[in-house]
């Protein structure tokens, strides 16, 4: 009888701390690779590098379960810096407003700044028109149906943008056209 | 009074008839009597203690296996990648190169192959599932940390990462074809890991130039280191770098000590 209720207890012990072992392992071996994931350069940095870590776990999350949701200040932060034709600060909030390229909308209005940001009378800018590209390419990825309803752009839909950067980036014997420098921005 | 005496004899004889009779053998009760006594309960006694004390060692035994050795092996994964900056000595996590896990599990097998563990020990359809997945957490807590020893030990790029890792490659390829003991397979470790840290952050650290403001001046105070720096494509890291993985390599060694050829009780 005594033998055994002590083996009890011992099999009842080794079982905890190999459950104890198990757990505070697998945490462990967790934050470390976390930490190369993350590499943060100081001791300082480890808070911040969680709170980033916690933030895009949430988004993915959020995503996941159908429940992602642009941020809505800095989208009206931006569309507000964009009818500025202040195109950096605008992209900067839009990219903060939807931080995983989800909204269509929002991508949208990037890749139109980089058209109206690029756009020149004489020669377009190739580098923001190909980023511009890019971005309108990722429009039609998630929603190929996309009307703009904003009355202050030409160009509604993004097969339409798609083809001004595609002409803006092509070199034809119309770039020579002297006409064409009164052509206007849409 | 013969008749007196008479009917006093026939009482007594009726008397006698009454008694009862004990049959057996008359018992000393004597010294060596008690003494067997004495040593029975003082049996009893020792088989609680020892029973005690086997409980007290099997928890502390389980404490080192399952909590201790994990920690210390995980804490060795997360110093061997570690480097500090030669500027500002900020963290430099740099992940395991492909042949730091290849050698990682050749010294795995050398140690099954040692008998520094035994894998019926380790993992067996006798024991519970828990005690398997517990016991599997410690190897693959071994496994991380060898992977990061390597890659603590290793130059991290250059002709001298190939030359070191030839080397293990060397060690580690013979040692498969011979017949160790694990006290002499634990020595023979010691002795490489040394050596190599000698050669890596005391030999290479000193033909390494210091970090200077320009590639001019740093050939002119230090022609030498400069020229070995550019030859041998030397990393620059603060001279914390050395201590970090001193002790890394110590804690790996004292996790080996630690652990048990086999979980069997």
């Amino acid at each position: 009888m005594y033998s055994k209720s002590v083996r009890q207890i011992i099999t009842v012990k080794e079982r905890h701390i190999q459950i104890l072992g198990i757990v505070l392992g697998a945490f462990y071996a967790i934050f470390i690779a976390w930490l190369y994931w993350v590499e943060p350069k100081s001791l300082e940095q480890v808070p911040a590098k969680a709170q980033e870590s916690i933030e895009n776990v949430t988004t993915k999350t959020q995503i996941a379960i159908g429940t992602y949701e642009i941020d809505r200040a800095k989208f009206n932060e931006g569309l507000a810096a964009f009818r500025q034709d202040n195109f950096i600060v605008a992209r900067d909030n839009f990219e903060k407003a939807d931080p995983e390229r989800r909204d269509a909308q929002t991508q949208f209005y990037i890749a139109y700044s980089f058209y109206r940001q690029g756009f020149g009378r004489v020669s377009n800018d190739d580098a923001l028109f190909k980023s511009g590209l890019e971005r309108t390419n990722s429009v039609i990825a998630l929603d190929k149906n996309f009307k703009s309803g904003d009355a202050n752009l030409q160009l509604k839909t993004p097969i339409e943008l798609k083809n001004e950067f595609e002409e803006g980036l092509k070199v034809t014997a119309s770039d020579f056209n002297p006409l064409k420098v009164l052509r206007e921005r849409k | 009074m013969s008749q007196v005496t008479s009917s006093k004899s026939e009482d007594k004889e009726l008397s006698d008839e009454n008694l009862f009779v004990v049959d057996g053998e008359l018992l000393e009760t004597s010294e060596s009597a008690n003494r067997i006594l004495i040593q029975g309960e003082n049996l009893e006694l020792k088989t609680k203690d020892h029973k005690n004390e086997e409980q007290r060692t099997t928890a502390a035994g389980s404490q080192i296996q399952y909590i201790f050795l994990p920690f210390i092996f995980l804490t060795v994964a997360l110093l061997g990648g570690l480097r500090l900056s030669a500027e500002d000595n900020a963290f430099l996590f740099l992940k395991p190169a492909l042949v730091c896990l290849i050698y990682a599990t050749l010294l795995l097998i050398l140690f099954f192959r040692a008998g520094l563990l035994t894998l019926d020990g380790w993992f067996s359809e006798n024991f519970p599932t828990l005690k398997n997945v517990a016991n599997a957490v410690v190897l693959l807590a071994l496994f991380f940390a060898s992977t990061q020893i390597f890659n603590s030990l290793l130059p991290e790029r250059g002709l001298p990462f190939w030359v070191f890792a030839f080397c293990f490659f060397w060690t580690l390829w013979n040692n498969l074809f011979v017949e160790f003991h694990g006290k002499r397979l634990l020595q023979s470790l010691g002795s490489v890991f040394a050596l190599a840290f000698v050669a890596k952050y005391l030999l290479l650290s000193c033909l390494t130039a210091p970090a200077s403001a320009n590639w001019w001046s740093g050939l002119i105070e230090n022609p030498t280191q400069e020229a070995f720096t550019w030859l041998l494509d030397l990393p620059h890291f603060s001279a914390g770098t050395g201590y970090i993985q001193f002790f890394a390599i110590i804690f790996y060694l004292l996790g080996l000590f630690l652990l048990p050829a086999s979980t069997k009780k």
